[in-house]
């Protein structure tokens, strides 16, 4: 496999992180157009600890997930109070925020003689954990690739359970599910966070596979993106995501002769699919009908 | 005289450190055709030319990182020691951030910073 196609097939890993964060707000009710800033809270996260205190990657991923948990519970907490498009307009607002903070952060120190650290608008360089540990692109894409795996199958796992079909309840009427005595509010919590941690996950292996992070790697295009790459595929089942994301890069990638304009193909397959499938290509009913077909 | 070999190696160690990452400088210019540019690097670590890197140019736009990447182009090695030469076709004008991955004596990725017009490119300054 030639560079390139590590490349383009590593990219499609690390956004299906963001793109499987934004699924799991939509199954639960919640639309967030700010996933962007806890993938931004993991990739600085994880970075500093790599780079200015020597952690091992695995360990600061660890510690990178639980502040992208606490980080969106914490948005989570008041803005969860809000609905429909209110709740999506505070998520934005809340990652402006965080992009703002990302421009405001001068942590530096020095390292083997060379300054390293969050500079501010001038970004974060030499993050080299992957360099300095010998791991090639491939082995680096099939760590990813391991890790997207895993948490495809706690997604899978997940909504084939109790507690899956009580998020989707929650999602499609949470009056409803309340008065059967489900603590609405609670869940929704619960996903928050496991929804940041999920970003910030996507966020380190980000930072350490392009070495070099600035804030404006996490503005609102990322998170139009992530959103778009769940409502695309679907929110029938966590394969959703992950087919909006090969399908946007695949034709982003095949489209490269058009090149700017290739763009307007990414704008007319989201606006296509929100006309003729307003939950995505895999939603429910197509889901429902591949399990009977093939079980 | 084992404490002033010893005191001589501590004091030496952050001269070895320094600019221990490749230090990287680049020159385009237009071709001509729209957004085709002609490049020409420069590669030097430890304030000397790096000669005989497998050098990999591609572009991204900072603020959509993974859907504007330019598809990389393999740098062919330039008459001076440490030159390096590569055709970049990007998709528009503006600000790319350049990454250039390293293989052969030494293995790491650069990104450097370039505002690109009908001409050339800049270094970017804020």
């Amino acid at each position: 496999m030639d560079d390139y196609a590590i490349g383009v097939l590593t990219n499609i890993a690390l956004f299906s992180f963001i793109a499987l964060s934004a699924y799991l707000l939509l199954i639960a009710g919640e639309m967030s157009f700010g996933q962007q800033a806890f993938f931004g809270v993991g990739a600085y996260a994880g970075g500093i600890l790599t780079t200015l205190y020597a952690w091992p990657l695995p360990l600061a991923a660890l510690a990178a997930m639980a502040l992208g948990a606490v980080a969106q519970f914490l948005v989570a907490l008041p803005t969860l109070r809000l609905r429909g498009l209110h709740f999506a307009m505070a998520t934005l607002a809340a990652a402006e925020m965080a992009r703002i903070l990302f421009e405001l952060m001068h942590w530096r120190r020095e390292i083997d003689g060379e300054l390293a650290g969050p500079d501010g608008t001038q970004g974060f360089r030499g993050i080299r954990w992957i360099f300095e540990h010998g791991i090639e692109p491939l082995h680096y894409l099939g760590i990813v690739g391991v890790l997207l795996a895993l948490v495809l199958a706690l997604f899978l796992m997940i909504e084939r359970s109790k507690l899956g079909a009580t998020l989707r309840g929650v999602g499609l009427d949470p009056e409803l599910a309340a008065s059967v005595g489900i603590d609405v509010q609670r869940i929704k919590l619960g996903v928050a966070a496991a929804a940041g941690a999920l970003a910030a996950l996507g966020g380190v292996l980000y930072a350490h596979h392009n070495t070099y992070i600035e804030p404006r790697n996490f503005d609102i295009m990322l998170g139009v993106h992530s959103l778009a790459y769940a409502l695309i595929g679907g929110l029938g089942t966590a394969f959703g995501p992950l087919l909006g994301v090969l399908l946007d890069i695949g034709a982003l990638e095949s489209t490269r002769v058009f090149h700017g304009y290739r763009m307007i193909v990414f704008g007319g397959l989201v606006a296509l699919v929100l006309v003729y499938r307003p939950r995505g290509l895999l939603d429910e009913r197509t889901v429902q009908w591949l399990r009977q077909r093939f079980s | 005289m084992a404490k002033a070999a010893l005191l001589l190696i501590v004091l030496a160690l952050p001269l070895l450190a320094q600019a221990q990452t490749p230090e990287a400088q680049l020159r385009c210019e237009s071709t001509g055709q729209d957004f085709v540019y002609d490049c020409t690097l420069m590669l030097t670590r430890f304030g000397r030319p790096l000669e005989g890197a497998q050098v990999t140019v591609g572009a991204d736009m900072p603020s959509m990182p993974m859907a504007h990447s330019v598809r990389p182009a393999r740098a062919r090695p330039g008459l001076k020691p440490g030159e390096y030469k590569a055709r970049l076709d990007l998709e528009m004008l503006g600000e790319w951030a350049i990454k250039l991955r390293l293989d052969g004596p030494v293995r790491d990725l650069l990104v450097l910073h370039y505002e690109f017009d009908s001409k050339g490119a800049m270094p970017r300054k804020r």
